[in-house]
């Protein structure tokens, strides 16, 4: 069977010749449609240079990421760009929702600049608004909203164009519980009504617990895999919360 | 150890406000530039003008000083509050609000002398550039001596030290009521944007464009200080509501969902460009009216510059004239003198007659433009006591009309190189300033004159309007020509020399004919012997004698004592606008790069990124820039008709606008590169 996307020996080294990072280490494995994927790790195991390479808005040092039939490495600056707009969604811990648009106006941006149609970008917007419970705010500015909300927000942009990938790089690092729960849900919403494959970077175990399947790095290389499979959330979280007393604890929210 | 923080503040200052550091050393380039001249006496003794060069600089400096303090204030303002956070950890740190305010203003006082030494040698530069330009305006040779001159340095330093004093007035007021968590935060604090009573708003900007057009419609009408001054309120207001209009109606037609918005990048620039004008509306007011008045300063430099091209050579058509009241003076003296100095070929003496009346003069205070109603009485005719008083006190028009022989005329002319004219026996024609052709068209219809035997036989052949020299020598503003058998029933009035040496006239002549003049003509009180010089209010150039060679460069001198002031005026205005304008876009830019950071993950590429920026800029800078076209335009066709009204010189209103403009977009267009260029650098920078 032919994997959505295939991650195949990348390495991502920082710094000069005498002094080499390597960020990423031989790291390969795939992702397949409609999959809910979670990498956790503690601080400076590379999970977020991962999730940069995937999303694009980094470079590979060696190796390849294969969309389908894609390969990005092999793209250039604009040509990433455009598979940016068309093909990936993000949400990341700080929101990035721009300050001086509407959140409805922040979701519109998104297909606009992909040149949708005037009546698409209406129906996707108000889809995207009910689907994630904005409607209500949708005329606020992002600073007349709660945290949660704007985190909403984001996902909504992200999704609005039906990306083959939502990459969320700590989603829920500045939401209360509460805000964090209903953001997660969301995402579970999205992944089993859009089908949507999403790749999901977290310290949060209860976060990661929402995954159908987890990597854990550490110093940039794949050390353990978890897979939920037919495991309710709570034995799943339990599982996770196991891996990780073996690894010594070194998430901070595994305590 | 706080100097040693001040100097590396400062340092980091000016690499964060460059364009702000380049501003200062400009002004301070422009300022010893100009005030060189002040100092520079050479020019002025060697050519004799009165120092309206110093009185109408010094006016410009003050406006010049207040302009620049105000630019001082807004960015030690704006520095202090970008750097609010620095401030907070400093207080944290037990330092004393005195003491950062001290810090402070050290920083700032550094910057300024920094900035005022790093002029001074632009300015010699600058300062030999202008010398060479007005020497080469007065056709005289000058000879580059790029040197510091301490008394303009001092006045320099001066004049900008007090921009420097203006500006931290008061400034300490903002020390005092700072707190530790409020400087904190502010940095943290991202842009929040209210929207209220958007709709309510948004009526502003029809109100704003109707005004502009009742500007346009009434400007030139207005009568009456109450009407002025309801005006003048107006224009303020519609700059500043202009703005706050604008953006509502954006905000407006962004919220209704226009079709604009669903183009490609339209929602986030119209979003950018509505909330930039929100937030900057005053500045944005503030930027439009210097614009509007560095539009005018250049408008009216150039038209100055045009009058010059067009006026001073009709203004001295003859290479040398002497007038004489005695109208029997065979101008023996002046005769040698001018044969010894030039060599003259043709040296002509005639004279001016009048036939003791003063129809022609009554004609023309009743129909010219320039004197309205003045002379009319409650029946609707010439008032002629009024008339009477007027010739009698007034030096404008001779008391009585002045007629020349046909044969003294066509000999002039011919010493002129102007073509031949005709005169039947029974004609006359008048010969009147450029400036007066169209007004004096019907003068044949309304005068018949009389002839030899006193018959009012002699009809209108004609009205000529070459430059005729006619501010008192040939006559004041007009001459009567008439057939030479005429000129026996009239009496002889003045006499006059006119000479035509084909460049070949020493300098310093007119010196020598005036003490020629001066001693035959020295019982008398009067220094200009009963010439009078016409209706010219804006330039008339009445004297005994007139030596063109010597002349043309002293007048010259004289428009350019009213044509740099303005310059300098309208070249500081535009800077220190556009340096407001483009610190703001530039301070911005970090804010922004967080934002093009989104829209590269959104799928912005490089070059659209570029042009999106290039699109943001120019909306920013194009708006008061725009604003100050219009509202300028319609000051400058005032100013202009005005102009063509006072000097009849034609000048090309649309030309001199767009010089104007070219001159005043050249300047933006240097800023606007910088910024354009260190705005894509901000926003590449974040990796």
């Amino acid at each position: 069977m032919e994997h959505y996307i295939r991650v195949c020996d990348v390495e991502k080294y920082y710094g000069n010749a005498s002094n080499v990072t390597k960020a990423v280490d031989r790291v390969s494995f795939q992702v397949e449609k409609g999959e809910f994927m979670g990498i956790m790790g503690a601080s400076g195991s590379g999970k977020t240079t991962l999730l940069n390479l995937l999303a694009t808005i980094d470079r590979v040092t060696a190796g390849h990421i294969y969309y389908e039939e894609t390969d990005i490495t092999e793209l250039s600056e604009d040509a990433l760009s455009e598979f940016r707009r068309d093909h990936l969604g993000f949400v990341f811990q700080e929101y990035n929702l721009l300050d001086t648009l509407t959140l409805e106006e922040n979701i519109m941006l998104a297909l606009t600049l992909q040149g949708a149609k005037k009546r698409e970008i209406r129906q996707s917007c108000s889809r995207m608004l009910k689907l994630l419970k904005l409607e209500d705010v949708g005329d606020l500015f992002p600073w007349q909203v709660s945290g949660g909300q704007k985190q909403r927000c984001a996902c909504a942009r992200a999704m609005v164009n039906r990306p083959k990938l939502l990459l969320a790089d700590e989603p829920t690092g500045a939401l209360d519980s509460g805000s964090a729960q209903t953001l997660l849900d969301s995402f579970a919403d999205l992944n089993h009504t859009m089908d949507a494959t999403i790749l999901m970077v977290t310290h949060d175990v209860f976060s990661a617990s929402y995954c159908s399947r987890i990597l854990f790095l550490k110093d940039g290389r794949i050390f353990h895999e978890l897979i939920r499979g037919g495991r309710s959330r709570k034995e799943f979280l339990q599982k996770i919360l196991d891996v990780l007393s073996l690894t010594g604890g070194d998430c901070p929210d595994a305590d | 150890m706080l100097t040693k923080l001040s100097v590396r503040n400062m340092k980091r200052s000016a690499r964060d406000y460059l364009v702000y550091i380049i501003t200062l050393t400009l002004v301070s380039a422009l300022m010893y530039g100009f005030h060189s001249l002040l100092f520079w006496k050479e020019l002025k003794n060697a050519l004799e003008a009165e120092d309206l060069m110093s009185t109408l600089l010094g006016f410009a400096t003050v406006f010049i000083v207040l302009i620049v303090a105000w630019l001082i204030h807004y960015m030690v303002g704006f520095i202090l509050e970008k750097r609010s956070s620095e401030f907070g950890i400093y207080l944290l740190l037990g330092m004393k609000k005195q003491m950062i305010a001290r810090l402070y203003m050290r920083e700032n006082i550094l910057l300024g002398v920094f900035c005022f030494l790093a002029g001074l040698a632009p300015g010699i530069l600058f300062q030999q550039v202008l010398l060479s330009v007005l020497y080469t305006m007065v056709q005289m040779e000058y000879r580059l001596h790029p040197a510091p001159d301490g008394k303009t340095i001092f006045l320099s330093g001066l004049c900008y030290s007090g921009c420097f004093l203006l500006a931290f007035f008061r400034c300490g007021r903002r020390f005092r009521r700072m707190s530790i968590h409020g400087l904190m935060n502010a940095g943290r604090q991202g842009e929040t944007v209210r929207e209220r009573y958007e709709k309510g708003k948004q009526i502003l900007l029809p109100i704003s464009v109707l005004f502009l057009f009742w500007f346009w419609h009434r400007f030139e009408r207005l009568a009456g200080n109450r009407q002025v001054a309801f005006f003048l309120i107006g224009l303020v207001a519609t700059i500043y509501l202009f703005y706050m209009g604008l953006s509502a109606w954006i905000i407006c037609y962004v919220r209704k969902r226009g079709n604009a918005v669903y183009r490609g990048q339209n929602l986030f620039l119209m979003r950018q460009f509505a909330f930039r004008i929100r937030t900057m509306q005053f500045t944005m007011g503030t930027l439009t009216a210097l614009f509007t008045l560095a539009l005018m300063g250049g408008s009216i430099a150039l038209m100055l510059v045009e009058y010059e091209n067009a006026v001073l050579k009709e203004k001295f058509p003859f290479d040398i004239q002497v007038y004489s009241r005695e109208p029997e003076d065979d101008f023996a003296a002046e005769r040698v003198l001018i044969e010894e100095e030039t060599g003259a070929q043709e040296v002509y003496s005639y004279t001016i007659y009048t036939d003791g009346e003063s129809e022609i003069n009554t004609w023309m205070l009743t129909h010219l433009r320039d004197w309205g109603r003045i002379f009319y009485n409650a029946q609707g005719g010439p008032d002629r006591e009024k008339i009477r008083n007027f010739l009698d006190v007034e030096r404008v028009y001779y008391p009585f009309d002045t007629y020349m022989g046909f044969s003294d005329y066509a000999r002039l002319r011919r010493l002129l190189g102007y073509g031949e004219v005709y005169l039947g026996e029974k004609e006359y024609l008048v010969q009147v300033k450029p400036r007066l052709e169209q007004e004096v068209q019907g003068i044949g219809e309304d005068l018949l004159l009389k002839d030899e035997t006193g018959n009012r036989a002699l009809v209108c052949a004609g009205i000529c309007a070459e430059p005729f020299s006619q501010d008192g020598h040939n006559g004041a503003d007009y001459l009567i020509i008439v057939p030479d058998p005429v000129l026996e029933r009239m009496r002889p009035y003045y006499a006059e020399l006119a000479a035509g040496t084909e460049g070949g006239q020493s300098p310093g002549l007119q010196k020598k004919l005036e003490k020629l003049t001066d001693t035959s003509t020295s019982d008398c009180q009067d220094p200009l012997d009963g010439l009078c010089s016409g209706s010219d209010s804006f330039m008339s150039f009445a004297a005994v004698c007139m030596v063109r060679a010597d002349l043309i460069p002293r007048a010259k001198y004289m428009l350019a004592s009213l044509i740099i002031p303005f310059f300098y005026t309208g070249l500081v205005f535009v800077c220190v606008a556009v340096t407001v304008l483009s610190v703001q876009q530039l301070s911005e830019s970090v804010k922004y790069r967080f934002r093009y950071d989104v829209l590269t993950k959104l799928g912005v590429n490089r070059s659209q990124k570029h042009r999106l920026i290039l699109k943001q800029l120019a909306a920013c800078y194009l708006c008061p820039a725009f604003l100050a076209i219009i509202i300028s335009g319609k000051m400058i066709l005032y100013l202009h008709r005005r102009f063509v009204w006072i000097t009849g010189v034609p000048v090309p209103v649309g030309s001199v606008f767009a010089k104007s403009i070219f001159l005043f977009f050249s300047v933006y267009l240097i800023y606007f590169v910088m910024v354009y260029a260190g705005f894509v650098r901000n926003t590449e920078n974040s990796g």
